[in-house]
């Protein structure tokens, strides 16, 4: 790092491949989704080059980037659970769902496959592994590790969408 | 992963020679020496109290004294370490504002039972923390422009600390210039809104050190 701070490109470019090489067991252990950690880890890059002057040469390398990493995932998480929050629905209305099979549809599913990859990550991956796939709601949950109400929740949500998307 | 590679060669790219920003003990000196400046201007113009050469001769006013003047170096140190990321690994010295905070009020609860008889109270009220919050208003200012070229990990600490510390400025200004030994008053009008302030900037840390 104190190479890097008076101008070294390489040593930087190492730094922060070293940087990133640490940074994503830390996150994929606290995170999902790869497309999840792949975004997050770059937010972090970006803010330890912004923060890069406030690290002092004679100090540990590891605590000063982990505080910055931790910050991030917070604000992420803070962020994320919000918006959760934000569009969650009323669980009653949720419950009369869970009983249903969220596998079959009257619609094919190459029909709607452009629409479906626009759909948030978690929706898109669980109703491509659903309809293109085949699996079942208890499979995604196994293969995603998440609760199968979880994943008939989310199923149900993106069908919402896409209904409202496809009745235009 | 190829996304990764991308920005890391660009920020590679992108990286020039940086000036370290400076030890935050150095840091809290000049904001303490800039600070301790204003003050001594702000007392030329308003004047001392007339009384003051008596005043340093009772002791729970010395004691409120040097109590607010830990507090000025306190949250002044405390502001500065919060806003490195890692408060500079020197967490412990981040939250010496909690000690000179209890020992301000240990004064200050000591010196009101010593306040017997009680000393009259001003006719004036809320004018004093008027004075203090213009007096603090410049340094406050001035001191979250400073922090916001850091990244402070913990804005809502910083951002109460700054406040608390340009607050302290102006407690101390008023203590030294005004006629008034009324230790009811002070604690109603000087430091109850001062620490009101201080939880205000938990507030303003958020919005001003969010980076």
């Amino acid at each position: 790092m104190r190479q890097s701070l008076d101008g070294d490109q390489r040593a930087y470019t190492v730094l922060l491949q070293e940087t990133s090489r640490l940074l994503r067991p830390f996150l994929a252990k606290r995170l999902s989704f790869t497309n999840e950690v792949d975004d997050l880890l770059q937010e972090i890059l970006i803010s330890i080059h912004k923060a890069r002057h406030t690290y002092d040469g004679n100090r540990p390398y590891r605590p000063w980037m982990y505080a910055i990493a931790r910050f991030r995932l917070q604000d992420y998480l803070r962020a994320h659970y919000a918006d959760q929050l934000h569009h969650a629905d009323d669980l009653s209305e949720m419950e009369e769902y869970l009983h249903d099979p969220v596998t079959e549809s009257a619609i094919s599913y190459e029909y709607i496959s452009g629409e479906v990859e626009k759909l948030p990550g978690k929706q898109a991956t669980i109703l491509r592994l659903m309809h293109q796939e085949g699996y079942t709601a208890k499979e995604v949950a196994e293969k995603l590790g998440m609760k199968e109400s979880a994943v008939k929740v989310a199923a149900h949500r993106a069908y919402k969408i896409l209904r409202r998307k496809l009745a235009r | 992963m190829g996304n990764i590679d991308e920005l890391i060669a660009k920020l590679a790219q992108d990286n020039a020679t940086v000036k370290p920003a400076p030890h935050p003990y150095k840091l809290s000196l000049v904001w303490m020496g800039w600070a301790t400046a204003y003050l001594a201007v702000s007392l030329l113009f308003s004047g001392l109290r007339p009384d003051m050469a008596a005043k340093f001769h009772e002791p729970w006013f010395v004691a409120e004294i040097v109590a607010l003047v830990c507090i000025f170096v306190a949250t002044s140190l405390s502001a500065s370490l919060l806003s490195f990321p890692d408060i500079h690994q020197l967490r412990r010295v981040a939250f010496a504002p909690v000690i000179t905070f209890a020992l301000f009020v240990l004064v200050i609860l000591l010196a009101w039972r010593a306040d017997n008889p009680p000393a009259p109270l001003p006719v004036h009220s809320f004018q004093c923390t008027m004075g203090i919050t213009m007096l603090s208003l410049l340094p406050a200012a001035w001191m979250f422009y400073v922090m916001r070229k850091f990244a402070s990990t913990h804005y809502h600490l910083a951002g109460c600390c700054a406040l608390l510390f340009a607050f302290s400025i102006g407690a101390i200004w008023l203590r030294l210039y005004e006629v008034n030994d009324s230790i009811v008053h002070v604690i109603q009008w000087h430091y109850l809104p001062m620490i009101a302030f201080g939880i205000i900037g938990l507030w303003l840390g958020k919005v001003m050190l969010k980076w």
